[in-house]
């Protein structure tokens, strides 16, 4: 099952590596989304700013985590391979665990290209308070690979499926959202790990949450009724 | 005594409230095989799809090696190949890198070898680095029926396996099968027309508007099955 397992992350960074559009397309969209927030809110520097930095931040997360989502499986629908994936002796917990993998990866490399964007067009600095972000960002790209694997399994299905993933995705991932901004928001405003705690355990939870939810019901949302 | 490979109890399959399938019956053993065959819309490849554990049955049963299709465990599902409308190989991947993929799926000993070996018996050799994207449909099923036999299944399911084939393409899919059935498999495939899959030994039903119906029936088209092939469903 580990032979499997890899070969599919393998084979879907091989798609990326190739094709290059999910990551593209993610980095492209984090870009637009800071560059049109930076003008519309002017923040200026201080508290406001940092703020809006961790807003534009988390909105350049959610709509490029979207997009990522509906790509990958898209992908997996084109000739059928979804059916060839679901028709193998691969664990379908299994397969949810590889796509997740993948997804996370590339919303991990697209949100680094995020905060380097999000410093420059926010006239932030690159220090240790850019780096307290790492960890309430990387829960949170995780937590919603999770949601937007599991969800886009049911979406890809359904007549209209590209609208129904972001109303389902976005109301599910208010939580996280809002506990990332906030420990995005402070970490930005140089407070220690420690006092971000409470938002990261929020995070942690959330991430549990969902990555179970989809090793549990993964199978059931990819097969066809 | 061990379960039919391949089995169909009274299966049923509607779509809202139009029935695809009614009171589907049959069975493959090991080393049967069996055409179904009907005209365009009779529900053959919503029945493969059933068997093959894609798609929830409405009424009745889809049973590989005797547990229901939709719930198969993965080492039986390792037993099962499907040749589909849709090819199931990704077209960004060279044809050794999809078989590569599906034979470490499939558990196969060492998968360089074997893609290596089943590009040669489909005569993809020279194009063993190419991507799918670029072959024409007849090379890309081709490819496809070596991607559904990597794994040495014990059941075959092939929907209409000589569909965009060439003769050589179709006497090589005529060759495999044979060798598939040689060693044992039950091999269920779909037809427009039961001629060639009757010439390799095809047991032929008749699909019609969703149920199996009687070899000869009143409006077959003309053509369509010879006779002398056809069993009679009882």
């Amino acid at each position: 099952m580990i032979a499997a397992f890899t070969a599919v992350v393998r084979k879907d960074l091989m798609l990326e590596a190739r094709g290059g559009q999910s990551t593209t397309a993610l980095v492209a969209l984090s870009l637009l989304v800071l560059v049109v927030l930076v003008f519309a809110f002017d923040p200026g520097g201080g508290e406001q700013g940092r703020a809006a930095a961790a807003g534009a931040l988390w909105v350049a997360l959610v709509f490029s985590g979207m997009l990522g989502a509906t790509r990958a499986i898209a992908a997996e629908h084109e000739n059928g391979c979804i059916r060839a994936l679901l028709l193998s002796p691969l664990d379908r917990a299994a397969l949810y665990a590889a796509k997740l993998g993948a997804a996370f990866i590339f919303m991990a490399l697209a949100e680094a290209a995020a905060i380097v964007l999000m410093v420059l067009f926010f006239n932030l600095q690159f220090d240790v308070r850019t780096m307290r972000l790492v960890p309430a960002v990387m829960l949170g790209a995780l937590g919603f690979a999770a949601l937007a694997t599991l969800l886009a399994g049911i979406s890809s299905r359904v007549r209209g499926g590209d609208l129904i993933l972001p109303l389902l995705a976005v109301p599910m991932f208010v939580p996280a959202l809002i506990a990332g901004v906030k420990a995005s928001a402070m970490a930005l405003g140089g407070a220690p790990l420690a006092e971000l705690a409470t938002w990261i355990k929020v995070l942690v939870a959330f991430d549990v949450m969902f990555v179970a939810a989809g090793y549990l019901l993964f199978e059931y949302v990819a097969l066809e009724e | 005594m061990s379960a039919a490979p391949i089995e169909a109890r009274a299966l049923g399959k509607s779509y809202g409230i139009s029935p695809v399938l009614r009171d589907v019956t049959f069975n493959v053993e090991a080393g049967q095989s069996v055409a179904i065959v009907g005209a365009n819309g009779a529900g053959k490849s919503t029945l493969i799809r059933l068997l093959a554990g894609l798609a929830a049955p409405s009424a009745g049963a889809a049973l590989l090696f005797g547990e229901p299709s939709r719930a198969l465990a993965p080492a039986l599902r390792r037993r099962l190949g499907l040749l589909s409308h849709q090819s199931m190989l990704y077209p960004n991947l060279t044809a050794r890198e999809n078989l590569e993929f599906f034979a470490t799926l499939y558990e196969v000993e060492n998968p360089e070898a074997a893609a290596r070996e089943w590009l040669e018996r489909v005569a993809l050799g020279a194009a063993a680095g190419t991507r799918v994207r670029g072959f024409s449909r007849g090379t890309e099923q081709r490819l496809a029926l070596a991607r559904a036999l990597i794994g040495r299944p014990d059941v075959l399911m092939l929907d209409e396996p000589f569909a965009a084939l060439d003769a050589e393409g179709a006497a090589m899919t005529a060759a495999l099968i044979r060798e598939a059935m040689a060693r044992g498999c039950a091999v269920l495939a779909s037809a427009h027309s039961a001629n060639t899959l009757a010439d390799i030994g095809f047991a032929v039903h008749v699909l019609s508007r969703g149920r199996l119906v009687p070899a000869e029936y009143p409006g077959s088209p003309q053509g369509m099955v010879r006779p002398a092939a056809v069993r009679q469903v009882s």
